[in-house]
């Protein structure tokens, strides 16, 4: 299996025009192929996801390790519901809709969320997937406690959601128009995000330094770049990423935030995890398999509402078994030489 | 040594960050009395929540009329018991190296088993004296190998597939609560009631009581199950140090490749750590049906994260797991103190055990402390800084408050 991965990589690397030439034509045929409200619903499902997987890439190629990032999804799509409600709900505030101070909330509060990552993995040397694994469950536990304090239940309010925002006369392109530029505000910084996260990681001084600091950190030390610095920046920048992606999710798709179980974040920070592994951290294409199990997710919606009599419990965690799956046929992608290493400069 | 000084100061740190994140989030909050300070009341007291916490747990032995047998005690115990088992069940993967998040899951999945497997054994097995003495090892044993091949499966995953086991334990914590909800509704739906559940086991399978050490009787708690788990816990002790399969197991977490080389199979061992780390977390989601409930429900409180918690602050060790166990069963027991006597929301339990494990995580940062404060070469350099905490905390405290002003 491995092997014939090896081969089509192979293959692209030596044909890079033919190979992207056939994956347009796939992605056309594909979209011709399959129901438009589906393919909405799935891009609007990516968002958590796709954004979460690139701020994951940052972090993990800088060398740290942020298992974390599904707690930053939740404390960012609770506090950004909980900042809209205070601010009232459908109003404005300096002339900008609550809806948008909301999601910078939302990303605040996934950047402090991170920073403290950051200080206790690089400060204090913990190990970085316990720490992770205790930014998931302070989050876990940070979600039902501010909605009771606010809200009285574990649930918050509902409030008014992103409606859609067309670009005129891009809407109007065949098969991709209605898609792209007829949606919601969360899914163009979904888009835009992509492009920026790429653009960022290989084609800037930063994403060169960052790679270096997960590969060889000492080699970026000598050439005289605080390691620690880049590594904070990646991991801030993966706070700003999941930041964007809960809050968008949240305002934009659900509109109202469950924090009891497993909260409504439902483990998509993981999802996204597998995500880049699979697209062994490229940011395209992490946004790309993320659409894999957004589409698997909107699918089970889908069958449901069909009223297929099948049942849902078991539908309901399709994404998670695929995440399975696919772990199993990419098999351990090639982590970056110092991931997961505490990074110790010689001088004072 | 050092290792139990740092998880008391990780204690420590967390109660005390706990407590000004608590503090602060009364400002938010709503209420008729509370400390006015700058126009802003703080409805919370911390101290109060914490002394209902942790003495609320015990039945608050300060006041009068105080017996070892009262109900928030019994509470405690019982989820002491249950969390030595989720407990174990994380130390074993640790230990070899291996981040079993899957506890839970394996604790669904064996308490699922357990339950259907009791039910249907009950109409060949005779009743009385003779039903228990045959039901409940069952039940026991049905749910450890129910935990136990569903822990095996991450194992085999990472050993033959080299899939992340980390990954793969969360995924399928969610696949178990599928399954379990779906066979539930198949076939196993107790027809009797609205609730999701199987069921009940008859009553002489649940886990009976020793007479005359009167418990309060509105608790499911029985000093049998405690105990057998604490004879577990010196089993799994024993393993560690004394036998070759433990000697095996520590060699693969510490230097693998020292293992390997020293013959150890390590795919095999990674199979076989996986299924006793499910097989432990099994047993605790036996115990949950045959103490607690007496039935399966689909609602499983979160004991096996916990267990996560229990055996970060034990550094994996066994014997370690039973305080551990204790502190959290507090903090369990201690939520509905908190729930009834104070207006702040239980969920901070769970804030309080995340902060825990970051504290824990992090030892490096006791030991900065402690080597400013304290002579390096004082033999115990991390315990004296309990006193040095607040200041470096209330930065942290600070910023983990933060969103609610945001």
């Amino acid at each position: 299996m491995r092997k014939r991965f090896r081969r089509t990589r192979e293959f692209i690397g030596r044909h890079p025009r033919a190979a992207s030439l056939s994956a347009v034509a796939i992605v056309l045929a594909f979209l011709w192929a399959t129901p438009a409200s589906w393919q909405t619903s799935t891009l609007r499902l990516a968002v958590p996801i796709a954004l979460a997987a690139i701020g994951g890439i940052f972090a993990e190629k800088s060398g740290v390790i942020n298992i974390g990032i599904e707690g930053l999804l939740i404390v960012s799509a609770f506090s950004s519901i909980i900042a809209v409600y205070w601010l009232g709900d459908g109003g404005a505030t300096m002339g900008v809709s609550n809806l948008w101070w909301g999601l910078l909330v939302g990303i605040l509060v996934s950047v402090l969320f991170a920073l403290i990552f950051a200080i206790v993995c690089i400060e204090f040397k913990a190990d970085q997937i316990i720490a992770g694994l205790a930014i998931w469950l302070i989050s876990l536990g940070l979600a039902p406690f501010a909605s009771r304090i606010v809200f009285g239940s574990p649930n918050t309010a509902s409030v008014a959601r992103f409606g859609s925002v067309t670009v005129p006369g891009l809407s109007e392109i065949p098969i991709v128009g209605y898609l792209l530029f007829d949606t919601e505000p969360q899914v163009y910084l979904m888009l835009a995000g992509t492009l920026a996260g790429w653009y960022l990681l290989s084609r800037t001084t930063f994403g060169r330094w960052v790679v270096a600091s997960g590969e060889n950190p000492k080699a970026l030390d000598t050439a005289g770049v605080d390691v620690r610095k880049v590594r904070y920046a990646a991991v801030l920048l993966s706070g700003v990423f999941a930041g964007l992606g809960g809050a968008g999710f949240a305002l934009g798709t659900l509109g109202t935030f469950a924090g009891g179980g497993d909260t409504a974040i439902n483990g998509r920070g993981f999802i996204a995890i597998a995500t880049y592994l699979l697209a062994n951290y490229h940011p395209v294409g992490a946004v790309l398999s993320s659409f894999l199990f957004a589409g698997l997710n909107s699918l089970q919606t889908a069958l449901q509402s069909a009223g297929y009599a099948i049942p849902t419990e078991l539908i309901r965690t399709i994404p998670h078994m695929s995440v399975i799956v696919v772990l199993v046929l990419v098999g351990r992608t090639r982590l970056p030489d110092a991931a997961g290493d505490h990074y110790e400069s010689g001088e004072d | 040594m050092e290792r139990i000084a740092i998880s008391v100061a990780a204690l420590f740190a967390a109660v005390l960050v706990g407590g000004a994140f608590v503090f602060v989030s009364g400002g938010v909050a709503s209420c008729r009395s509370g400390l006015d300070i700058a126009g802003v009341t703080f409805c919370y007291n911390p101290m109060q929540v914490f002394y209902e916490l942790f003495l609320g747990a015990l039945g608050n032995p300060l006041q009068g009329g105080w017996s070892p047998t009262n109900l928030s005690l019994a509470k405690t115990l019982q989820q002491t018991t249950l969390l030595i088992f989720a407990g174990l069940s994380v130390a074993v993967a640790f230990r070899a190296g291996l981040l079993n998040i899957g506890t839970q899951g394996q604790l669904v999945i064996g308490g699922f088993v357990t339950a259907i497997t009791v039910v249907f054994a009950e109409s060949i097995v005779p009743g009385g004296l003779v039903g228990m003495l045959v039901l409940i090892p069952l039940g026991v044993l049905a749910g450890a190998i129910g935990g136990g091949l569903y822990g095996a499966i991450p194992g085999a995953l990472k050993a033959y597939a080299d899939a992340n086991e980390v990954i793969t334990t969360i995924m399928l914590n969610f696949v178990a609560v599928g399954i379990t909800s779906t066979l539930l509704s198949w076939q196993f739906q107790d027809n009797n009631s609205t609730t999701a559940q199987t069921a009940p086991v008859p009553e002489y399978a649940e886990v009976p009581t020793i007479p005359y050490i009167g418990f309060d009787e509105r608790v499911d708690f029985s000093l049998l199950a405690l105990g057998f788990a604490v004879v577990l816990m010196l089993g799994i002790a024993w393993l560690f140090s004394r036998t070759s399969f433990g000697y095996e197991l520590r060699t693969s977490g510490i230097q693998p490749a020292a293992a390997a080389y020293g013959g150890v199979d390590e795919k095999r061992m990674t199979v076989a750590t996986m299924s006793l780390s499910g097989a432990l977390g099994g047993v605790a989601g036996a115990f949950w049906v045959l103490m607690v409930h007496g039935r399966w429900l689909k609602n499983v409180p979160s004991i096996g994260f916990d267990g996560i918690a229990v055996s970060v602050l034990a550094g994996s060790n066994p014997l370690g797991v039973g305080a551990s166990a204790f502190l959290f069963g507090m903090l369990d027991s201690g939520k509905s103190a908190i729930g009834s006597a104070t207006n702040v929301p239980p969920d901070l339990v769970g804030i309080l055990s995340g902060l825990i494990i970051l504290f824990v995580a992090m030892p490096e940062f006791f030991r900065m402390i402690g080597t400013r404060y304290v002579d390096v070469r004082s033999p115990k350099p991390a315990r004296a800084d309990g006193g040095s905490v607040p200041d470096d905390n209330n930065k942290v405290a600070d910023e983990s408050g933060g969103e609610d002003d945001a």
